[in-house]
């Protein structure tokens, strides 16, 4: 059964951070995977934190329309006008096929709810411990960061040239992805 | 480009920071950089890193969620 996120709206229109925190956690991957269509047009990760800093600004004045997860429904409408607004931004860029335009508007929206997993976060600290110490050190720095700093910034930090910490974080990832998988772990699995 | 001198735009796209402007969307400089497939690789790559950033959180905030929350409170 899915769940109403809207149980967080109260919480949000009040300005309370920590009720728009949960709600984001359990809408993220269900809005990233209702603008899948729209990658090779748009930056789908600019796209998404606008899409989430906008509904924070509209949700005090937001009215529920009395079906469940208005909240997201709303997001993922922002969501997909920015999209669209892009697309046709960039139309000198790419061409755009019509289908990508109707694209992006999920309405079966699902969730699968991922309760915090402390046996799956204890696995992969095992592996982040099995890398090599540069790919582990970079890998890290990326994940500590939490999206507020720059590459170019973490690799000064770590005295390493921008193109050097980035290959490094791309092996870390896959070996930290290969390990996962020997311990039956597979991170893709259910975002089809 | 060849897919090797691609692979750290990728990286880079994939991650969750994104510079922030406020007269337009904040696209990352790389993305611009980046080939059709490029770009689609980069969207499947940021689906599981965000899977494993908040994997490894214990409150399963990932990368878009903590750079979100940061905005808002410098806001």
């Amino acid at each position: 059964m899915t769940p109403d996120l809207d149980v967080h709206l109260s919480g949000i229109r009040a300005g309370d951070a920590q009720a728009f925190a949960a709600w984001l956690v359990a809408a993220e991957p269900t809005l990233r995977r209702g603008l899948r269509s729209f990658a090779r047009q748009v930056d789908v990760e600019a796209v998404l934190q606008e899409a989430f800093l906008r509904t924070w600004e509209v949700a005090p004045r937001f009215q529920p329309d009395g079906k469940a997860n208005g909240l997201v429904r709303l997001t993922q409408t922002i969501a997909r006008n920015l999209a669209i607004s892009e697309v046709r931004r960039h139309a000198r860029e790419v061409a755009v096929d019509p289908e990508i335009l109707a694209a992006g508007q999920d309405a079966q929206l699902r969730y699968e709810p991922e309760p915090p997993d402390p046996l799956l976060r204890e696995t992969i600290q095992g592996c982040r411990e099995k890398l090599p110490p540069q790919p582990g050190r970079v890998l890290s720095a990326r994940l500590e960061a939490g999206g507020a700093v720059a590459d170019a910034t973490l690799a000064e930090r770590l005295s390493l040239r921008k193109d050097t910490f980035l290959r490094n974080l791309s092996r870390a990832r896959k070996l930290l992805l290969e390990c996962l998988q020997r311990a039956g772990v597979d991170l893709a699995k259910g975002l089809a | 480009m060849t897919p090797d001198e691609e692979l750290p735009l990728i990286e880079e796209v994939a991650g969750a920071f994104r510079p922030r402007d406020p007269r337009t969307l904040a696209s990352h400089p790389a993305w611009h950089d980046l080939s059709p497939s490029g770009r689609e690789a980069a969207y499947e790559l940021s689906v599981r890193m965000r899977r494993l950033e908040a994997a490894l959180d214990p409150q399963g905030q990932s990368a878009t969620v903590k750079a979100v929350l940061a905005r808002i409170a410098r806001s």
